[in-house]
């Protein structure tokens, strides 16, 4: 039983949620814990992706590793990810990692027979399995052409062809950013302004005015009702001091107050598509409890050194 | 793997291979709330190498105990975290239901933060 320890439970509230885009605050937790957990969603949630190429025919343009390096950046829907096995760890298999259990195979036949150029997308791959596919980005609202939209690998003219085979498998984006299921992941810590009312009152509208145009984006506004300037997004505050210095060049510091509240931040999420945003928060803090698992359980081989050797040399500065 | 002493286990260096960053500063955070920690730090010998020291001193109490405690601490901040992001997100889409709902009774014209789930 250990001592009473100051921690404290974080709160979750979610502003935004789509299926690729997801924003939500996160308060009362350190800076730490917000970067651990975007570095593991940027690194470490694993996502499938192809990882072997095997071309049969090749009579395109691009090489065939042109090809095969195109291949592995398409992303594949992973839902089955997180319970799939890596390919090394598989014992299924022979050592190949080509078995059901680890891998997804996919192939790929495209000829082009007439004269108009053959585009070849992502949509040409067939799975052989129906829940790795790559991912549909066919936007259904308002697109004019009822065409179905895949990512182009390469473009064939008449008489050339592409046949290949290929393995897709689970990885992560630590070994290669193809296996990245995060377009983008920020967090911002959530501004506090305070605006200084009595010291605001001693400017006149146009000086107010070029404050609340000195912000590169739209803090501030002047409320037309009352002439007074108001925070109308704290949110936009990209933390540059431009308001501050402009709060100086006119000779009065400490107009505004703004404080960046340590324990609360604001977390901007977009998925590449192979997971949903929501999915890929939740798939995050999963694996942070398996490092955390790991850590914990492993058995520790105590090397008993008072010197502790090099690897105290370092720890002292050496 | 501990690095520590045979007579004197209030103090260690832990070793951990394959880590980085991301689990080492958030480990450090939930040992400094501890109060028997005197002293925590990490630091990483070289960056080529996945290798993460993590120094632990305490007020008598052995390192180990004291990281593994550290560790369950952070989990069940995480397992708090990721409850409360599933009800957050239930509550998100129920209330969001509800707005379609209204949004549909009045018959507007294409709503463009529309969720296709």
């Amino acid at each position: 039983m250990e001592g009473a320890s100051y921690q404290r439970f974080p709160r979750v509230k979610i502003r935004e949620l789509k299926d690729d885009y997801a924003k939500f605050e996160l308060h009362d937790t350190d800076a730490s814990m917000a970067n651990a957990l975007r570095r593991v969603m940027i690194a470490e949630v694993p996502t499938i992706a192809i990882d072997l190429v095997e071309i049969e025919v090749n009579s395109s343009v691009l090489n065939d590793e042109f090809i095969a390096h195109r291949l592995g950046l398409i992303p594949l829907t992973s839902q089955r990810a997180m319970s799939m096995r890596f390919s090394r760890d598989c014992d299924a298999c022979d050592g190949d990692g080509q078995c059901e259990f680890c891998s997804v195979e996919f192939h790929l036949r495209a000829k082009c027979i007439s004269d108009q150029t053959l585009d070849v997308t992502s949509n040409d791959l067939y799975s052989s399995d129906h829940t790795v596919v790559p991912v549909d980005f066919t936007d259904y609202a308002g697109y004019e052409s009822s065409e179905q939209r895949g990512i182009i690998i390469v473009k064939l003219r008449r008489g050339q062809e592409l046949r290949l085979r290929a393995i897709a498998r689970k990885g992560i984006g630590k070994d290669h950013a193809k296996w990245s299921p995060a377009a983008t992941v920020t967090f911002m810590y959530e501004p506090e302004i305070h605006i200084n009312e009595d010291m605001m009152d001693t400017l006149t509208l146009e000086e107010k005015q070029s404050f609340v145009d000195s912000s590169p984006t739209r803090v501030f506004d002047i409320d037309p009702n009352t002439q007074q300037v108001v925070v109308v997004d704290p949110e936009a505050y990209t933390y540059d001091d431009e308001v501050l210095k402009k709060a100086e060049a006119m000779g009065k510091p400490g107009l505004v107050e703004i404080y960046a509240k340590e324990d609360s931040f604001i977390f901007t999420i977009e998925s590449t598509g192979v997971v949903k945003a929501s999915q890929l928060v939740l798939n995050a803090i999963e694996i942070l409890k398996q490092k955390l698992d790991a850590v914990r359980l492993s058995e520790d081989t105590v090397e008993a050194d008072d010197q502790f050797g090099e690897l105290g040399a370092h720890m002292r500065g050496g | 793997m501990e690095h520590g002493s045979f007579t004197d286990n209030s103090a260690a260096t832990f070793s951990l291979t394959d880590e980085d960053h991301t689990i080492a500063n958030a480990v450090r955070f939930t040992l400094n709330q501890d109060p028997r920690v005197t002293f925590c730090g990490y630091s990483i010998p070289h960056p080529s190498e996945a290798r993460v020291n993590i120094r632990v001193q305490t007020t008598g109490d052995p390192a180990r105990e004291v990281l593994k405690d550290a560790c369950q601490n952070l989990m069940l901040m995480c397992r708090h975290v990721r409850s409360t992001f599933d009800k957050a997100v239930e509550d998100f889409r129920a209330s969001n239901a509800v707005k379609a709902m209204k949004i549909d009774s009045q018959d507007s014209s294409g709503d463009d933060s529309e969720e296709s789930e």
